[in-house]
């Protein structure tokens, strides 16, 4: 009797979960609506990315001394947003740390979609984006772009198939339940589902797979962000000379990542109803650890200002002088204090890490998080180690023009599309996983 | 108002102009920098060496000595630094300017050292009808020429240079040019050297003999560009010779490229960072595509259902 009444209670559970998840991927208005903004401010600011390829990189604020601009800041910015999957599903996934399940297809939905999007901003820095396959045909092995651009192919291909990997379950039940998905769509399930209907083979071999990857990844992910610092740090210009750039980067992508799953988090929470699966609990946990990364970053920080600023070698002294009381000042402190040091006090108390006031603090880290790149990249630029003599006016200041933050716009809505679109056709929350975890039986059909 | 604050502005303007050039036409050397005495003597050595580094750092402002040919300045021009007005000044007088600069003149006491400025007003000096013992530098009227030929002699075993001016006169007869000062220089990778030596000025024959040193490399063949030409165009225009000459000694040039290094070319990158390179892309993608095979075979096992 009791018996009984479970096994009903369990099968209705499934039942739910399923219903939950899939609601928001079948009817949706927002959804749609949201869609077709982004697609309208991508088509405005690709004028702006058109002008850029007709007139040249002269309509840009970049000049001889800034040679990288906003566009490289957003690089380096992607990519350390991009770190977050790695952080969440691979090293917290591999330590079997259970709070993560319904969280970890959304840090690798960002992985995937901002990394992408990074990989584009370098091409959209070119001014001649037809010459990008010359870097692979005449590539030299001593240059870090070469390794760069390997390593952001190879994360984006690892990501995607640790997206595509664990979901193979959930997109067996989207092929069975979605009825009403238009034929491309239905098709697009039943490629990934891999003929999978959960036989106990195929459950040990898909997770087999998973785990090599999970492994994988974590080597990769740390040389994606790393080799993106070398970029810097294999030159000698004042304020990139430095050793800890490698995980000083990596430990900067922690802190944008962890915030930038915590927005989206509270996005999908709201607006896909999923306060069920995506609970406290959750932005409890990304709090705590958004406190540990942050430190981790201070700490380092502390690193790199402190020690070059005690010493105020020749060169240097202009740099840091510039940043801590000059022209960077605001940014820089701004970056600092309300990027990291502020988040970490608030964060500790319990309240400050309730969905809302997490998701607030996590925008104004995620702020921080690219001012820093900013001010990591223009200001050293701005004081080369060989000043041209008689340099123009435009050649010592450096600010973006209209079309550079017009293509900026565009990679920001180009990543928060490809999210978007990813969410409204596959399972935001791992069905089956959070089934497995909560005792359900998983029943897929044939 | 407007115009109030413009004729202002102009009368300021005009009132430092004025006091500028006061000033400026007041410039004293202290009386005891007046004693100061030139160490050197008055060699034709000396003299061509003064010249030299006159033509560098004065040249260019004050002109040529005696010519009057300095740049029209305002408010003051620079003085025509070989006139008898400029030269009743004592040395120390002239040291002391030339040290403390004045107005647009400039300093040149850390720029030049002290050698190079006592050669210099050693030139200067040359052209003081005053000085008795003064030599002149072109002490030799040449007579007026056309078609001014400058012919290079190589002698490639005890590497000398000589060279040979000459000039075609109104009667028609090609005659020597004496007293003119020759540049002899060699092409090195960044401009070129001069190995004129001390006394490059044509003899009586229009002769000037250069040795070319013993130990300057050439390249495979131990060939050297060498270019000659008079000093002062302002004698004859532009007279240039230049000849490729086996004076220099054979050099192998290494190249930087060649070797093995962080700078080199693809083909010529460290060993081990193609190797980390190659091996890291392998590993990771051997891993990738064996994932992927894993992945096609996902579909054969529903089948059995154990």
């Amino acid at each position: 009797m009791n018996d009984l009444q479970e096994q009903k209670e369990t099968t209705l559970s499934f039942e739910k979960i399923k219903k939950d998840i899939l609601r928001p991927m079948q009817n949706h208005k927002g959804l749609e609506l949201w869609i077709a903004f982004l697609i309208t401010v991508i088509s405005v600011c690709a004028w702006a990315y058109y002008v850029q390829l007709r007139d040249g990189l002269g309509v840009t604020g970049m000049r001889d001394y800034v040679s990288w601009g906003l566009y490289i800041a957003n690089f380096v910015f992607f990519v350390a947003v991009s770190l977050v999957g790695m952080l969440i599903s691979s090293i917290l996934g591999l330590l079997r740390i259970d709070w993560i399940t319904p969280i970890s297809r959304i840090a690798e939905i960002i992985a995937v979609a901002f990394v992408a999007v990074a990989g584009l901003v370098i091409i959209m820095d070119m001014g001649r984006p037809d010459r990008v396959v010359n870097v692979l045909i005449h590539g030299r092995f001593q240059s870090p772009i070469l390794w760069d651009i390997t390593v952001v192919t190879t994360y984006l291909t690892i990501s995607l198939l640790l997206l595509i990997l664990p979901m193979i379950p959930d997109l067996a039940i989207c092929k069975n339940e979605l009825k009403k998905a238009s034929p491309l769509l239905k098709k697009l399930y039943n490629i990934l589902s891999f003929g999978y209907i959960n036989t106990p083979g195929q459950y040990k071999h898909l997770h087999k797979m998973i785990r090599t990857l999970m492994v994988l990844i974590v080597p990769v992910g740390l040389a994606i962000h790393t080799v993106t610092s070398w970029l810097f740090a294999a030159t000698l210009r004042n304020g990139w000379d430095t050793t800890i750039f490698g995980p000083y980067f990596v430990a900067g992508a922690f802190v944008a990542g962890s915030a930038g799953l915590i927005v989206a988090m509270y996005f999908f929470r709201v607006s896909y109803k999923l306060k069920d699966y995506i609970t406290d609990v959750q932005f409890d946990n990304m709090g705590k650890l958004m406190v540990a990364v942050c430190l981790v970053y201070l700490y380092f920080n502390l690193n790199e200002f402190l020690v070059p600023g005690y010493k105020m070698k020749t060169g240097d002294d202009v740099h840091l002088t510039e940043l801590f009381a000059g022209h960077w000042a605001i940014m820089f402190w701004s970056s600092q204090l309300l990027g990291n040091v502020i988040p970490i006090m608030l964060l500790v108390t319990k309240k400050f890490r309730k969905p809302f006031p997490i998701m607030i603090i996590s925008l104004f880290i995620l702020a921080g998080a690219w001012i820093k790149r900013y001010v990591i990249v223009i200001p050293t630029l701005l004081h080369p180690h060989l000043p041209i003599q008689n340099v123009p006016q435009n050649f010592v200041h450096y600010y973006p023009s209209a079309i550079e933050i017009s293509v900026t716009v565009l990679s920001f809505a180009l990543a928060l599309l490809i999210i978007t679109v990813l969410s409204k056709i596959f399972p935001v929350v791992p069905i089956c996983e959070i089934a497995e975890q909560k005792g359900i039986e998983v029943k897929i059909e044939a | 108002m407007k115009n109030a604050i413009k004729i202002i502005a102009s009368l300021f303007l005009l009132f430092v102009f004025t006091a500028s050039v006061v000033n400026a036409q007041k410039w004293q050397a202290p009386v005891l920098s007046k004693k100061k005495q030139n160490p050197y003597e008055a060699s034709t050595r000396n003299i061509s060496s003064g010249k030299k580094i006159y033509n560098i750092n004065c040249k260019s402002c004050h002109g040529d000595a005696t010519m009057g040919n300095m740049l029209p300045l305002q408010p003051v021009a620079p003085s025509d630094l070989g006139s008898q007005a400029f030269l009743i000044q004592t040395d120390g007088e002239i040291y002391y300017k030339v040290n403390k600069g004045n107005g647009a003149m400039p300093t040149f006491e850390k720029t030049l050292s002290d050698e190079d400025k006592w050669m210099v007003i050693t030139y200067l000096r040359s052209f003081d009808q005053n000085k008795k013992e003064s030599k002149k530098i072109v002490e030799v009227k040449n007579p007026e020429v056309t078609d001014v030929k400058l012919l290079l002699d190589i002698n490639n075993e005890n590497k000398r240079i000589l060279a040979n001016l000459t000039g075609v006169t109104a009667k028609g007869d090609r005659v020597a040019l004496q007293g003119i000062e020759l540049s002899v220089k060699v092409k090195r990778n960044f401009g070129y050297l001069d190995i004129s030596g001390d006394d490059a000025y044509t003899n009586e024959k229009g002769e000037v003999n250069v040795q070319f040193p013993e130990d300057l490399p050439g390249d495979r063949e131990g060939h050297v560009n060498l270019l000659v030409k008079v000093t002062d165009d302002a004698y004859y225009g532009e007279v240039i010779v230049d000849r490729i000459a086996s004076l220099g000694i054979p050099t192998n040039p290494v190249n930087p490229l060649d070797e093995r290094a962080m700078w080199g070319t693809r083909a010529n990158a460290p060993i081990w960072i193609i190797f980390s390179y190659v091996g890291g892309v392998i590993c990771i993608w051997g891993v990738i595509f064996l994932v992927l095979f894993q992945l096609i075979q996902l579909p054969k096992l529903a089948k059995n259902k154990e």
